[in-house]
């Protein structure tokens, strides 16, 4: 029997394996080649036809409610669509707009927010960014400093937002704002404000990564003025509409498929440069590939205790420190499998088609730093499961 | 997390809880091994009683017909407690016992259920020679390292590649020189010279399959009883960290502790998935044989990083006997040595996934 670490204990119902085969054959027809098994990156605009597809089939908001027009599809369903797209290598749509603040806007939005916001997000036609991060404000989050102040019936908008995904690409911002600079706690004085990136007073300007591409953008905002129906639920609670996000949305940043993917490439790559006859190499790998199944397991754990309601407050903290530093190791072990290559800068041909072992590297640097920083993840385990003094 | 159990999995995981509270514990386990024995006859009575022995045993030879998730309900508890008794091996006996179809199998069989006579397994390491080798003969010459509760036993199981067989400890040829485990279990060389089974169960290929399922059954209960030793050694920190006051303040508000006893409790919940969905997936016979060693090699790495943190942050008292935590840390060694540790099931893995 073949090892496929890919597929490692999925058991789906019968519903469910006929979803995962409508999905497949569905794919297959319609997946853009040119798409598949990238080692570059995919900016949004590229992936708008792509998203259009999903769209049209209907399935580009699994989770989102039949009447917000999404599937109101199980957590097992949206695993497997992810999955079926993952298989060929194709990319999954950016999450901040069908992910992050979709939901937020269906849970907190007024009637004429979701009217206007959420037809776009799922056609694909509007490209949203989180503007969370600040210089000073990123572990420590409440820390934020830009501001909003009311004038009339706007906000007025001065400070800096930066480290945000697509924020170049763009054309609206959720953003966490301080409206009371007195507040005690801190996190009392902030705010959820939609802002229009092309509004006047908005300069954006990308950050290259470690990488070397330009995923990252910061943004300044001067008397930037925001109309105040564009607050996201009530003033001053944006701290709470922020984390009503469920942890579910880890399951698709989170899938164990990650990194069960990087440790084929570095298997392949092995084979190439004769790192796979190391006995250090197989041991490293063996020992990463165990480790996968037991985050294998414990994914369809959590995903089947989610589906009975049952889902502990550990499973998401535990799915985003265990699939980002599996994740990392396996990257690791891609980069040691290259040998020699390791430190290339252009990509290696196997085959068809390319790898980049220092870039995948690179690239899982930021899942453990992320939305919310690893450390943080286990503070969060420390109080709230174990129950450790602060 | 919680698994997902239907109600007579409920009412066993609640029995075994209860059974391992009130039988088991470190003092018992310490009291035993202070007295050179490895085996704790009251314990391994109420287990008898409980009739977990024959967990995986078809109900019509007398079983429960139950699988290997539920015989793995009733080792994690029995291994949080450290429960000294021979559960796993007299299982695992029991299960190839009964997949064996000759009258003396059965008869065995049906003493073993009932707590007349215990039979353990005598298994060849897969990592280990037969030293001078088992005739397939009329009789047997050869050492098996490493058997399990051999003092305790009435009967070996012997099973290897090529044969096997019931053989009394008490019958001529048969030498079991004994040395102790750390924790007071007992490790034995069972030496066979010139030596008449009492009944042969299988040969060659049969013998092959039938040694390849009770040894896959013996590492995953050992799996088991490690995940349960490593459960207990982490709820055994967390209460002192909780409680132990240092600099004015109880240890476990410190950052680098926390981070430490989240590792531990990120281990532990992950390999108690892996353990239970590998049971799940042998019992509906979707496995791949490499999960086996996927589970004793990490839940071995496991526990014993569990119980090395969970003795630092009990700081002196740790290197202490009289503390409980110790022990842990020596019941892990012992079980995390039994049929197969992290390298050589991790190894064994890598050959079974590469192929």
């Amino acid at each position: 029997m073949a090892w496929d670490n890919t597929t490692l204990f999925v058991d789906d119902d019968p519903a469910d394996r006929a979803f995962r085969a409508e999905v497949r054959d569905w794919v297959a027809a319609n997946v853009p080649a040119e798409l598949c098994n990238r080692s570059t990156r995919i900016d949004p605009p590229a992936l708008k036809p792509w998203h259009r597809k999903l769209y049209e089939r209907g399935w580009i908001a699994p989770h989102w409610p039949k009447d917000h027009g999404g599937m109101g599809a199980t957590l097992t369903q949206q695993i497997i669509l992810f999955e079926e797209i993952a298989r060929v290598g194709a990319p999954t749509p950016y999450p901040h707009g069908l992910n992050f603040i979709g939901p937020l806007i269906i849970e907190a939005g007024t009637p004429e927010q979701k009217a206007k916001h959420l037809p776009p997000i799922l056609t694909g036609e509007m490209t949203w960014c989180q503007g969370y991060s600040e210089i000073g404000a990123g572990s420590d989050l409440a820390s934020l400093q830009a501001s909003a102040v009311l004038d009339g019936d706007h906000f007025v908008v001065n400070g800096h937002k930066v480290w945000t995904t697509n924020g170049h690409f763009a054309d609206w911002m959720f953003a966490l704002v301080r409206t009371d600079p007195d507040a005690k706690p801190r996190h009392a004085g902030i705010s959820m404000l939609l802002i229009d990136l092309k509004s006047p007073g908005v300069t954006v300007r990308p950050i290259q990564t470690i990488k070397g591409d330009a995923e990252f953008a910061e943004e300044f905002f001067a008397d930037v003025r925001v109309p105040r129906e564009n607050l996201l639920g009530p003033l001053n609670e944006g701290w709470r509409v922020a984390n009503r996000l469920l942890g579910s949305e880890r399951f698709t940043t989170g899938h164990p498929r990650n990194a069960a993917v990087l440790l084929n490439k570095a298997r392949e790559v092995a084979e190439l440069t004769g790192t796979s006859r190391a006995p250090g190499f197989l041991q490293k790998l063996a020992s990463l590939e165990i480790d996968l199944l037991a985050f294998s397991a414990y994914y369809r754990h959590a995903a089947s205790l989610h589906g009975h309601g049952k889902a502990p407050a550990s499973m998401a903290p535990v799915i985003k420190i265990v699939g980002g530093e599996l994740g990392q190791r396996a990257s690791e072990l891609l980069v040691e499998a290259a040998g020699p290559f390791g430190a290339q800068a252009e990509d290696l041909s196997i085959g068809n088609h390319a790898v980049n072992p220092a870039a995948e590297m690179f690239e899982m640097r930021r899942v453990t730093v992320g939305s919310g920083a690893v450390e943080i993840q286990r503070n969060i385990i420390a109080k709230r499961v174990l129950g450790l003094p602060g | 997390m919680e698994l997902l159990l239907n109600e007579q999995q409920a009412l066993l995981a609640e029995t075994a809880e209860r059974l391992a509270s009130a039988s088991g514990g470190p003092q018992r386990a310490r009291a035993l091994r202070d007295a050179g024995r490895d085996l704790d006859a009251e314990a391994w009575a109420a287990v008898v009683r409980a009739g977990w022995l024959g967990t995986v045993v078809a109900e019509r030879h007398g079983g429960l017909g139950l699988g290997l998730f539920e015989l793995a309900l009733t080792l994690e508890p029995a291994g949080r407690r450290i429960l000294m008794t021979p559960l796993a091996e007299a299982a695992a006996a029991a299960f190839a016992l009964s997949r064996v179809g000759t009258d003396a199998a059965a008869q065995a069989l049906a003493g073993l259920l009932d707590g007349t006579r215990l039979i353990v397994p005598a298994t060849r390491p897969s990592a280990w020679g037969l030293g001078g080798g088992l005739r397939d003969g009329a009789t047997l010459d050869g050492v098996i390292p490493f058997v399990a509760f051999a003092p305790s036993a009435d009967a070996f199981l012997l099973a290897t590649d090529d044969i096997a067989c019931l053989v009394e400890r008490t019958s001529p040829g048969v030498a079991v020189e004994t040395r102790a485990q750390v924790d007071g279990a007992t490790a034995s060389a069972v030496r066979f010279a010139n030596t008449v089974p009492a009944a042969v169960l299988a040969r060659g290929g049969a013998a092959h399959g039938l040694t390849a399922a009770l040894r896959d059954v013996l590492a995953l209960a050992a799996g088991a009883e490690l995940l349960g030793v490593a459960a207990g050694a982490h709820a055994l920190a967390l209460d002192h960290i909780k409680l132990r006051q240092q600099f004015g303040r109880p240890i476990g508000s410190f950052q680098v502790l926390q981070h430490r006893a989240v590792d531990t409790f990120i281990d532990v919940e992950l390999n108690r998935s892996l353990l239970f969905r590998v049971a799940a997936a042998l019992d509906a016979g979707t496995h791949h044989p490499a999960m086996i060693s996927a589970v004793k090699a990490r839940t071995s790495r496991a526990a014993l990083a569990a119980t090395r943190a969970a003795l630092q942050m009990h700081g002196a008292l740790g290197y202490t006997d009289a503390h409980d935590i110790g022990l842990y840390y020596k019941r892990a060694l012992a079980l995390a040595a039994r049929y197969g540790g992290e390298l050589e099931h991790t190894a064994r893995f890598s050959e079974l996934t590469l192929a």
